[in-house]
């Protein structure tokens, strides 16, 4: 075991020569940091980890920057619940992580400090919106990282990039000190380059906050207690998957289900007939929430005012949140979406009731090349379609890399019952052992 | 002309806490900008605690109070979305209602909920104060059923006498809120904000009854508008087109689950309620035979209210409600407390109306007795004792009083020989006077008629 010293400073250089830009700030106190866990004789789950954090989670004396121009001076004045779990387990905060602005895209394009770079994938998008948290893993920048996931901005890059990522339950992790994109989807949750960093970083973050609202009295051992012995998993396999997927990546998704089920597991398949109702109903839902969300960068407190400042997508969603959300449309939009919402997630309950999980394809298409923006939205919205059913159910999904397409990596998304992250996390790690 | 009168009221909820975070709530008391954390200055990522527990019971007990149906449905907490310095997330936490359809002297209740009060932003030097950003505040809506400035007055007055009895409101001075809409037939509505206190609600009623009376005389219509009251001045000023109104963009709160009331709390909460104020006078009158007046001054505070039922234990309630009335009342407005203030303890009373019932102390005795009281509460048998106040009976002093004051009143001691029975009355006076009023008014003036008639 290298000390916290010697790993974070392995990191540090590595990042020095870096060209992926995964990083918008680096702690300059990493070393001391280090050096203050390397001194402690009983240390945490953590002890010496070098953890990259995503840019809308604030942590204390380090810039929050969302990857905007509005918060590019907004240091954080405390720590997020998240935060202080991981320098309570002696995990060592190397830096914060590039992004969609605001978390607002799926390609890591909108940041105001550049694009981010996929290592796994050159010339190619990394995915979004936690696009350096995920390269971070990719490029051997860190050992674990913190993403958010809203419509699936853990889980797009985690595939884009080959590495593994995991959105909880809504409510498992504290979203406290966590910048808001849509308060009723954020979660926060972990990338790393196997299950069990990932499933440890889950144990050390996860469980009830009592300064929130909206997290849950639950937390497992989930490395302690991984099993990769699947044998008599019910695994759901969702019929209407294929048809909105490219064939190539449907085929790599295939292969994986076919390793699982020679790990033991039972192939069942189910249905999800309103699958694409969940794009508008999330889009409505992100709007409306993120229009509110960002009425506190007036320009009185954090320098800029964001509709002053923002990028093209930022400002699409406060302008279209802002007019959905009017009087005269009450009724209309929002409170559709929460009932849509609700019949979703009613979906996706009911598909998952006689499986244990749903494993499928995680993004329908293949990263587009960079420079190659997306102009038109709903093609661009469209790319989310895999990925936001889980956020409005509420449910946890873990994405894995299942192998290439044309040299770009493409993950297998593992999705499961409300608190069902340990099942999730048995079936990933079986299908590593599987993959290796 | 009917005049159609509504009330919107914010009180400020007395817990130490404010309403989404631990900070204390103590904003008057310490330099700005201290009682703040990161939910309360809204800064980027903070998240609101779960509801402050204290002010969402105060809410159900008030609406309990003014007769309300509960909300048994999730109540959802709403960001109300606007644009001022004061509020440090661009929109306001409020609850939709928690109770719902009361009354109070006949005025419809609407709605009672909850909310977060905003920070304070001072015009003139650009600055804001978030020590008060977050207090909870409980919101009382009226409906239009108030038809005068006095009528509305004396709601007002009745609805602060409730809030007071459930104790769970701050007492001190300035706190209130309110909003008033009013309309004269053949007018449109008018809102007046910025009233402060029950006195400016009155004056800015009968400002804007006389200027929408005075438009209408010379053929003008009254405009649906909002204004402020100026206090200083005692005027209502213009201050926006209602027309123009805002759009608050309401949304559920998505960080904040409803809140659920369930049967079990309304009844623990109704185990410990008081009785409304309204009701105990009702009481008073019928089960101690006081006048409605008095029952009305006697319920006029909760801890007199309850001193009173004390003390009709002891002695006889009617006159222990009139001496109340007549001389409590006087000392405690003398020395502007309320009897919870005052420091009286109702056995004090007690023991002074049975003195005065046996004879010891005149009533002259009594008056001065409670006026020690009201500014050093304590027992009066010894405030009597010390101070030598006991009534002088018949004895040396008494008499040679009695002797001093025909001779000094020469006149009048004739004037009463003379056939003019109510001269006696002065020479009576004159005794008191030389007595401190120790003496009992009766005896001195069979003394008197004694000494001039033999």
């Amino acid at each position: 075991m290298p000390s916290a010293v010697e790993n974070v400073s392995k990191y540090l250089e590595r990042i020095e020569k870096d060209k992926t830009n995964s990083f918008i700030e680096i702690n300059k106190d990493a070393i001391r940091d280090a050096k203050a866990v390397d001194k402690k004789p009983k240390k945490g789950k953590l002890a010496g980890l070098a953890i990259a954090i995503k840019s809308n989670i604030n942590v204390r004396g380090l810039h929050a920057t969302c990857a905007s121009k509005t918060l590019e001076s907004y240091v954080a004045g405390y720590d997020a619940t998240v935060i202080e779990r991981i320098k309570r387990e002696d995990g060592v905060i190397i830096g914060m992580t590039n992004m969609d602005e605001f978390a607002c895209g799926s390609s890591g394009e909108t940041s105001a400090f550049g694009h981010t770079e996929n290592p796994a994938a050159k010339g190619r998008i990394p995915g979004g919106s936690s696009s350096g948290s995920a390269t971070s893993i990719a490029a051997n920048l860190c050992d674990i990282s913190l993403g958010s996931d809203t419509g699936g901005s853990i889980r797009n890059p985690a595939s884009h990039c080959g590495v593994v990522g995991f959105k909880p339950t809504y409510g498992l992790v504290p979203r406290y000190g966590l910048i808001d994109l849509a308060m009723s989807l954020d979660q926060i949750g972990p990338f790393a380059r196997d299950v069990k960093g990932a499933a440890t970083m889950l144990e050390v973050i996860s469980g009830f906050n009592v300064k929130e609202g909206t997290t849950l009295k639950a937390n497992n051992g989930y490395a302690k207690n991984l099993n990769p012995d699947i044998s008599g998993y019910k695994i759901g396999v969702v019929e209407e998957f294929e048809r909105l997927t490219d064939h190539k990546i449907t085929k790599e998704i295939d292969k994986s289900i076919k390793k699982l089920e020679n790990k033991g597991a039972e192939i069942v398949e189910v249905s999800l007939p309103n699958l694409e109702a969940g794009l508008p109903t999330y889009y409505l839902t992100v709007f409306v929430e993120f229009f509110s969300a960002t009425r506190k960068f007036d320009g009185r407190r954090y320098g800029k005012k964001i509709e002053d400042v923002c990028g093209r997508e930022v400002l699409r969603r406060i302008l279209l949140g802002k007019y959905i959300s009017q009087k005269e449309f009450t009724g209309k939009y929002y409170k559709k979406a929460l009932q849509f919402r609700s019949l979703i997630k009613a979906e996706v309950l009911e598909a998952l009731k006689d499986v244990d999980v749903i494993a499928g394809p995680t993004v329908p298409k293949l990263p587009h090349k960079l420079g190659g923006e997306i102009k038109d939205p709903l093609v661009m919205y469209a790319y989310d379609v895999l990925t936001v059913p889980a956020n409005l159910a509420g449910i946890p999904a873990g994405v894995i890399k299942a192998g290439e397409v044309e040299g770009v990596p493409v993950g297998l998304q593992i999705q499961g019952k409300p608190l069902g992250e340990q099942k999730i996390l048995n079936v990933m790690q079986a299908f590593e052992g599987a993959a290796k | 002309m009917k005049t159609i009168i509504g009330f919107e009221i914010h009180e400020q909820i007395n817990t130490p806490t404010k309403l989404f975070c631990d900070c204390p709530t103590t904003y008057r008391e310490v330099e700005p900008n201290t009682n703040i954390c990161e939910v309360c200055t809204g800064m980027p990522g903070s998240k609101p605690f779960p509801v402050n527990q204290y002010a969402i019971d105060a809410a159900i007990e008030i609406a309990m109070m003014l007769n309300c149906e509960i909300i048994k449905d999730p109540v959802y907490i709403q960001r109300k979305h606007y644009n001022y310095p004061d509020l440090p997330s661009g929109y306001q936490r409020t609850s939709l209602p928690i109770g719902k359809n009361g009354n109070l002297l006949g005025v419809g209740i609407w709605e009672v909920h909850l909310e977060e009060d905003p920070g304070k932003y001072d015009p003139v030097t650009g600055k804001v104060d978030y020590n008060r950003s977050g207090v909870p505040l409980v919101e009382i809506v009226t409906a239009p059923e108030i038809y005068s400035a006095k009528d509305g007055r004396n709601f007002m007055r009745e609805l602060v006498k409730v809030l007071s009895y459930t104790g769970k409101v701050r007492t001190e001075g300035g706190t209130m809120r309110m909003d008033t809409n009013i309309s004269l037939e053949g007018g449109r509505r008018v809102e007046i904000k910025n009233i402060n206190s029950i006195r400016g609600a009155y004056k800015a009623l009968n400002f804007e009854i006389t200027r929408q009376k005075n438009l209408m005389k010379r053929g003008k219509s009254v405009k649906q508008e909002t204004r402020a009251f100026l206090e200083s001045q005692m005027i209502t000023k213009a201050m926006r087109a209602k027309e123009e109104a805002d759009d608050y963009r309401y949304i559920p709160d998505p960080d904040i689950p409803p809140l659920l009331v369930f049967d079990e709390k309304i009844e623990s909460i109704r185990a410990i309620m008081q009785e409304a104020p309204h009701l105990k006078e009702e009481r008073f009158a019928h089960d101690y035979g006081v006048k409605a007046d008095d029952a009305n001054i006697l319920a006029s505070e909760l801890e007199l209210a309850n001193a009173f039922e004390k003390i009709a234990k002891e002695v006889d309630p009617k006159f222990a409600a009139n001496w109340i009335r007549d001389e409590l009342k006087r000392v405690l407005l003398y020395n502007k407390k309320t009897f919870k203030e005052s420091g009286i303890r109702h056995k004090h009373i007690v023991g002074l109306l049975k003195m005065m019932q046996r004879g010891e102390i005149t009533a002259k005795t009594g008056q001065k007795v409670i006026e020690i009281m009201g500014e050093k509460p304590g027992d009066p048998q010894k405030i009597v004792e010390e101070l030598g106040m006991g009534k002088i009976t018949k004895n040396d002093v008494l008499e040679t009083a009695v002797d001093e004051a025909i001779k000094e009143n020469k006149k009048a001691a004739n004037e009463y020989l003379g056939g003019k029975g109510e001269a006696l009355n002065f020479v009576v006076g004159a005794v008191m006077r030389k007595t401190k009023g120790r003496a009992d008014p009766a005896t001195i003036l069979k003394m008197l008629k004694e000494r001039l008639e033999k």
